[in-house]
This record gives C-alpha cells, structure tokens and sequence, in this order.
C-alpha cells in the first residue's frame, strides 16, 4: 500500500514559461534519501474529477539539505500535455502536494564490487532537466569533502535552459581557489542549435550533449582534453540521465571502448554505467 | 498522378520561387527548418529587405517560437494551417510545409485569402511533386 505523505509548495522559480524550479517543504521534515534519487509526487486532478495522478521527478537538492527537496521540471505538452505537471505548472507556493519516499538506482557508487572504494572520475551527462540527479550529487559528494575528480556535462537547446549554471560555476570556481587536491569539479556545458538568434552569445560547445565524448580522427575527445587523459574503464565511472536519445547517443560512444551498464554488468558485478531515462 | 511530369521543382530555392511567382504582391518567400536555418529565400526584385540579416534572424526565432507554442494546442485545435500577421507596411504569413515553416512576406493591405490558398495550394503541389519525383529516381536506381 503506498503511503502518501504532506507537503507544501515553498517556492516556484520560473526559467521560462515551461521550465521551472519547484521547492515542496514536507511536513515532518526531509527523510534520509540519496543523492540522484527520486520522488514521486502527487496532486489532485480537477480535470479528472480530483483523482490523485503521481509522478516521479529526480531531486535536484541533496540529502544534506534538510529544508525542502528542490525539482527542476519541464513542461512537456506535445503531444498532449503532462497531467501532474500541468497541474504544478498551475500551482502557488502554499498549495499542498503529496509525496512518496524517494528511491531509484541512479546513486554514487563509493564502493567497486570487490568491496575498495571507488577512486574513479566521475562523469555525468544530463540532457535538459536529467541534470536534477547530478545537481543534488554534485552538492552531497562536495558537502561531503569527497576528492574524486567530477565532471559535470550539460546538454540544451537554448541557453536559457542551462538551469542551474550559477551555482556550478561558482562551485567549479571554488575548485580552480582551493585546488583540485581539495575539491575537484569542472562544469562544461554543449548547446544543441548554436545557429539560432536566441543563442548567438553562445561560445561554448556546440551539439548534442554526447559530442563532449566525440573525438575528431587523430584527436582527443574534447571530454578527454577536459580531463588530460584518455578514458578507460578503469579510470571513469560515467553517469547519464536525459532522454533515451542522449542515452542511446552517450552508449554508442562507449560500448565501442569497454565500458559496460550496471543493467548488464560483467561477471564479477563491475560496470562503469549508470543511466537513467526519461522518454 | 502526372504531376512529376508537369512541375519539376529540383531545390528548395526553386520551390520558393515558384511560389514567389504566384503572385505579384509577394515580397519574400523562405523556408526555414525547425532549427532556425533559413534553408532558401527569395526576394521580389523591386523591392528592398526591410529587415537587415540579423533582424531576419530575430523574425526567424521569434516566428519559431510563436509557432512552437501553436502547437501546443495541437490537441484541442488541430493542427495548424497558416498565420497572419498585418503591419503598416507588410504582411507576414506563414504556412507550416510538413516539418518545415513557409515564410512569406507581401505587400499591405492584400487579400490575404486569395494568396494564402494559392500558396497552399501550389506547396503542396510542388511537394507532392518532389515526392513523386524522388521516387521515381530511386525506383529507377533500384
């Protein structure tokens, strides 16, 4: 039996008309969670007669942050719009909403299967709103202390939906003041259509998300450049949530070079990929 | 359907032209894809652009996303068939071309019906035609 829980709407950010930032404060507080989890939420639906629709959305905020669970969330309407997302898109800070223990796999591993800690780099790759599980692990592995080497890719269409690009630089900024040996984390981002007016300031990387891993022949990847080493298994843990294009797009670069998912893991239990789709 | 036979329409350029000849009210006719790249454009050749290039590129976007958010009402509405919009000095209209947006500037004050059928009418055509067209090329590879 699922247990509902109480919450409220503390807070709503919008970016653009159909992307969003959303705080729901709970009652009772924030329960232990990890980070790159998410949280299935729940509202009441007028246009279907006050039935209760529930939805899963990943929490942007990390486990240390015992205030509220923060959301980025896009307002899919093509081909039909999101039942409990346009609800939240119509709600107000007070409105209540329901919520359901957070769980779901795409977690940091701390540990390999033979039970040693996990040193490698961390890469994540988020299409659109799938950057929410790397903002809340980005948060946790630096509230945390972890010295792991993170790397943080975002991919958009349009420049004003790098949500969440203030709070990553001024953390990358704060690797390049302390030093790496103290907090170790860079954040690139890639714009998918660099061609259009909207983005005409744009200089950064150009293309889909995963053309971060794409190497001209005879060249580093510009990911690799990013890092100074070539990628391997054994030096790289990759994590990937968008939609199943960004996936697809991401694999098609690494099952060629070894690097398998945890959904079909290598014998003894080791992989280097965790996904997560949305589409 | 002999249409192959009669329109011939090789490059998107031509497929602005043709339509640019429709009518001699037409100032401007291009073809944008969903990313903003003008794919061809034609001008009338009396007349001089009122927008400089980066301006076209503004009208572009904003003609997109004006469009992008039409068609969030797709559901109850349907799909879109033209809009129009009437300033002082120019008419825009634009016709959505299966995945792709017609753009088409004329001059004021037009009897926006009358061009808004023929252009239908003839893109749809000259489409059909293409269609046709690379068909037939590729049975004949084949």
């Amino acid at each position: 039996m699922v247990k509902d829980n109480k919450g409220k709407i503390t807070y709503i950010q919008n970016q653009k008309e159909d992307l969003a930032i959303f705080r729901i404060t709970p009652e009772g507080g924030v329960p232990d969670y990890k980070a790159g989890q998410f949280l299935t939420l729940g509202m009441p639906v007028e246009a279907e007669g006050g039935k209760m629709i529930r939805r899963g959305y990943s929490i942007a905020s990390h486990p240390e942050n015992k205030k509220y669970f923060e959301f980025v969330i896009r307002w899919v309407r093509k081909p039909y719009p999101g039942r409990l997302t346009t609800e939240l898109f119509d709600a107000k800070v007070g409105d209540d909403v329901s919520w359901i223990r957070p769980t779901g796999h795409m977690t940091i591993n701390d540990e390999l299967p033979n039970g040693e800690p996990d040193r490698r780099r961390i890469v994540c790759i988020g299409g659109g709103t799938g950057i929410a599980p790397f903002v809340s692990m980005v948060q946790h592995l630096h509230a945390v202390g972890d010295k792991r080497e993170i790397v943080l890719l975002h991919g958009a269409s349009y420049v004003d939906e790098l949500s969440y690009k203030e709070l990553l630089t001024n953390l990358e900024n704060e690797s390049l003041d302390r030093g790496a040996d103290k907090w170790n984390f860079k954040y690139r981002a890639a714009i998918s259509r660099p061609q259009e007016w909207f983005n005409r300031s744009w200089t950064g990387q150009v293309g889909r998300v995963e053309q971060f891993l794409r190497a001209k022949p005879g060249e580093q990847s510009p990911l690799e450049d990013l890092v100074g080493e070539k990628l391997t298994k054994d030096n790289t843990m990759f994590y990937i949530c968008g939609w199943q294009g960004t996936i697809d797009g991401t694999m098609d670069y690494l099952q060629g070079r070894d690097f398998v998912t945890q959904r079909h893991p290598r014998e003894d239990g080791s992989y280097e990929v965790k996904y997560e789709s949305y589409g | 359907m002999g249409l192959a036979k009669k329109i011939n329409i090789k490059s998107d350029e031509e497929f602005c032209a043709k339509i640019l000849e429709s009518d001699k009210k037409i100032r401007f006719v291009g073809l944008t894809n969903g990313k903003s790249e003008l794919l061809a454009s034609v001008n009338r050749k009396d007349v001089d652009s009122l927008l400089t290039p980066k301006e076209i590129g503004m009208s572009i976007h904003y003609t997109l996303e004006r469009w992008r958010k039409a068609q969030n009402f797709g559901f109850r509405f349907g799909k879109e068939k033209f809009s129009l919009t009437e300033y002082e000095n120019v008419t825009l209209i634009t016709i959505p071309v299966g995945s792709m947006l017609l753009l088409i500037s004329t001059d004021s004050q037009i009897k926006y019906d009358k061009i808004v059928d023929s252009v239908t009418s003839l893109a749809l055509e000259i489409r059909l035609d293409n269609l046709i067209a690379k068909t037939q090329l590729l049975e004949q590879r084949v």
